[in-house]
């Protein structure tokens, strides 16, 4: 009766702390569906269109060629090319046009030696200029697509000096003939847990889990919130002097949010399934078991109750609890491969995720969203979870226990 | 109902004990009201008497093992519940039944008027209805003592009154009661015995009829100075009097004696600016006790 009455007052509160809900699942909802919208193209290997100005030295054949090859290589949105003209002025054509540019082009400048040094061991350097702001995918995008464009112009010149490409070919079949001869068909595949292979993971699979996991540990912020609040305005003393314990006090608070976090978890990945492909972003699938699932989420459900319960005891008040639970939380998340993945992480940051529970529980998630795999493969970072559980619990109870000893008769006035 | 003998209480770190040697029995229908200065020990005797803490030294006996009743100074409910809601959690905390619980519920709702109060949230209550609130959580529980602190802080005149009765009901039904407040003049109301802590040791301990006695006295003052006739009068009264920097206390005085002092004053040029018959309040004894602080 005391048990049922405490979960019931804890799961009433929290039903009516409108600010509690919205952070436990209005921002992880809203970051889940931002999130997976601006990165829906990163692993998809969908680069940005680039603003592009070819300068070339003469409108000859060896430039025209490379000129074509390079669009071949990029997605452009404009393209502006700057050659002289036959009477020696410089002509601007746009060869190719997706959109407005934005901003200062990237440019390419071709030597003026260009085609005279095709064959030499040698060539003569070719300058790419970036604008400061060109972001490091794009400049890569620019390095690789000048690479492939060089490359082929030279084997166009080499297949013209030894007779294998006729010299009366147009520049159409010239181009078909040396896209032939360098083209090279990639495969890219996941190895899965169970050591097969798959197609590539989308986006989704990690921003789902990813998200999903932050906002689960949210829960830390009303858990701790709640019992500031408890202590603060007497209902705390009250339930000390009626001699209600540790045991009844920490159980009647710990179901709801496990409840909370349940249901957070069944929400999201709910959005991840079916509200993503609605705003056109590709959607979440869940291979494997649906047991191995509810592991996790009970795994990760202990692991986040009984951080907050930690939280609840170390906090002195309410404006610490807020610091501490949120705070927290955005630690673990930024080294937990939450906000940034751990696959571009530096080396000393990657070692640094693994003390993150978040990054056990992601990487549980991806064992089973991208590696395919069951119980089994998610078993170690189940366990490590339950053993930070273990932990959290334990430190959360002793400190508990000793805030409720510590409990006396408050005087205000 | 309760029974403390050379109780004792140091608080870790401290090198003064909290409380010394304290003895005290309370017994059925006894309202005490508990008087001290600032850090005098009342907190901590209320901890021990709750069962917060336990006595570093003597015993602390409740009769039956029953936990008190408490209606502290903090509004220690609920603001996100409702009133019903809020009742409900602490009656099924104190685990009440059935008829028990239904006749308790009503009993506490009606004491404390809260009967349309119940469907609102706590939290949006006016001050004096979260005190009442307050009030009603504290009486929920049956039980043979009640321990009030502070718990008419903030409310109006009338809540007062109502929750005043209340507590005087308790101890006219046999309950024990503790209660102590910043307002003497409630605790000279409820209590029918005071005692005063001091330093974490019992400085008094009496009745509060004993304590305030019935001799009625006449405090006399004056906005400028003293008329000597007056004086001269009061000399050759024989009555005992003790003279104050702005006038006269006169400890016990009889009808006929007032009327002849009364008198004599009309007929003064110039009349007191303040005139006070009766017995000495609490709050007199206790600023006189006390030394002042409060």
């Amino acid at each position: 009766m005391i048990l049922r009455a405490l979960m019931l007052k804890e799961w009433r509160i929290l039903l009516r702390d409108a600010h509690a809900l919205a952070v436990l699942f209005l921002m992880p909802a809203l970051f889940l569906l931002l999130m997976a919208m601006a990165m829906a193209n990163i692993n998809l290997d969908r680069q940005p269109p680039l603003d592009l100005t070819l300068q070339l030295p003469a409108d000859d054949a060896d430039s025209r060629f490379f000129q074509r090859a390079l669009a071949a290589q990029l997605k452009t949105r404009s393209f502006t090319v700057i050659a002289p003209a036959a009477n020696g002025s410089a002509q601007t054509t746009t060869l190719q046009l997706d959109g407005t540019a934005v901003g200062e082009p990237l440019q390419v400048r071709l030597p003026d030696d260009f085609s005279a040094g095709l064959l030499d061991s040698e060539p003569a350097e070719v300058t790419l200029i970036f604008p400061a702001r060109t972001d490091a995918a794009s400049r890569q995008q620019l390095r690789g697509a000048v690479q492939i464009a060089l490359a082929q112009t030279r084997l166009m010149a080499f297949l013209l000096d030894s007779g294998e490409l006729d010299e009366d070919s147009s520049e159409q079949e010239r181009l078909e003939l040396v896209g032939k001869r360098t083209a090279n068909r990639i495969v890219e595949q996941e190895l899965l847990a169970s050591g097969d292979l798959a197609q590539r993971a989308n986006a989704t699979q990690h921003n789902v889990p990813a998200w999903l996991i932050f906002g689960m540990f949210f829960v830390m912020l009303p858990m701790a919130n709640g019992f500031q609040r408890e202590q603060a305005n007497g209902t705390l003393l009250r339930l000390r002097c009626m001699g209600l314990g540790l045991g009844p006090l920490a159980l009647g608070k710990l179901p709801p949010y496990f409840a909370i976090n349940l249901l957070q978890f069944a929400l999201l990945l709910g959005i991840g399934v079916w509200a993503l492909p609605l705003l056109g972003v590709p959607g979440l699938s869940l291979p494997g078991s649906p047991l191995a699932y509810a592991l996790l989420a009970l795994c990760l459900t202990l692991a986040t109750c009984s951080l907050g319960l930690a939280i609840a005891a170390i906090a002195r008040s309410t404006e610490q609890a807020l610091l501490l639970s949120g705070g927290l939380n955005i630690i673990l998340a930024a080294i937990g491969g939450i906000m940034v993945p751990k696959g571009v992480m530096p080396e000393t940051m990657r070692q640094l995720a693994e003390v993150s529970p978040m990054s056990w529980a992601l990487d549980a998630f991806l064992t089973l969203l991208v590696g395919q795999g069951g119980i089994a493969d998610i078993l170690p970072y189940c366990l490590r979870l339950l053993l930070f559980a273990a932990v959290a619990s334990s430190l959360g109870l002793f400190l508990f226990h000793r805030r409720l000893r510590e409990t006396q008769w408050t005087t205000h006035y | 109902m309760i029974e403390l003998a050379g109780v004792g209480y140091r608080y870790p770190g401290a090198e003064q004990p909290a409380l010394h040697d304290v003895s005290l029995t309370l017994r059925a229908g006894e309202c005490l009201g508990l008087l001290g200065a600032n850090g005098a020990g009342k907190t901590t005797l209320l901890s021990l008497i709750s069962g917060l803490r336990q006595p570093g030294a003597g015993q602390l006996r409740v009769t039956d093992g029953q936990r008190p009743g408490m209606v502290p100074q903090q509004l220690a409910f609920y603001p996100e519940l409702k009133v019903r809601e809020n009742l409900e959690l602490f009656a099924d905390l104190h685990r009440l039944r059935g008829q028990t619980r239904r006749q308790r519920m009503d009993w506490v709702i009606a004491r404390t008027a809260l009967a349309e109060r119940l469907p609102r949230q706590a939290g949006s209550l006016s001050g004096g209805e979260q005190r009442r609130l307050n009030f009603a959580i504290g009486l929920l529980q049956p039980t043979a003592l009640y321990l009030f602190d502070e718990a008419t802080v903030g409310v109006d005149a009338h809540s007062r009154q109502l929750l005043l009765a209340t507590v005087e009901e308790l101890t006219s039904e046999g309950h024990a009661v503790i209660y102590t407040s910043h307002y003497l003049d409630e605790v000279e109301r409820v209590a029918n015995r005071i005692l005063l802590l001091e330093r974490g040791q019992v400085k008094l301990d009496l009745d509060t009829r004993a304590l305030l006695g019935e001799q009625h006295g006449l405090l006399l003052k004056w906005p400028g100075a003293l008329p000597e006739a007056l004086e001269r009068e009061l000399l050759a009264m024989q009555l005992p009097f003790k003279r104050l920097a702005d006038g006269w206390h006169i400890e016990a005085l009889q009808g006929a004696d007032l009327a002849r002092l009364c008198t004599l004053i009309a007929e003064l040029p110039q009349l007191p600016s303040l005139l006070r018959f009766g017995r000495p309040s609490l709050e007199q004894l206790y600023l006189h006790l006390s030394g002042g602080a409060l």
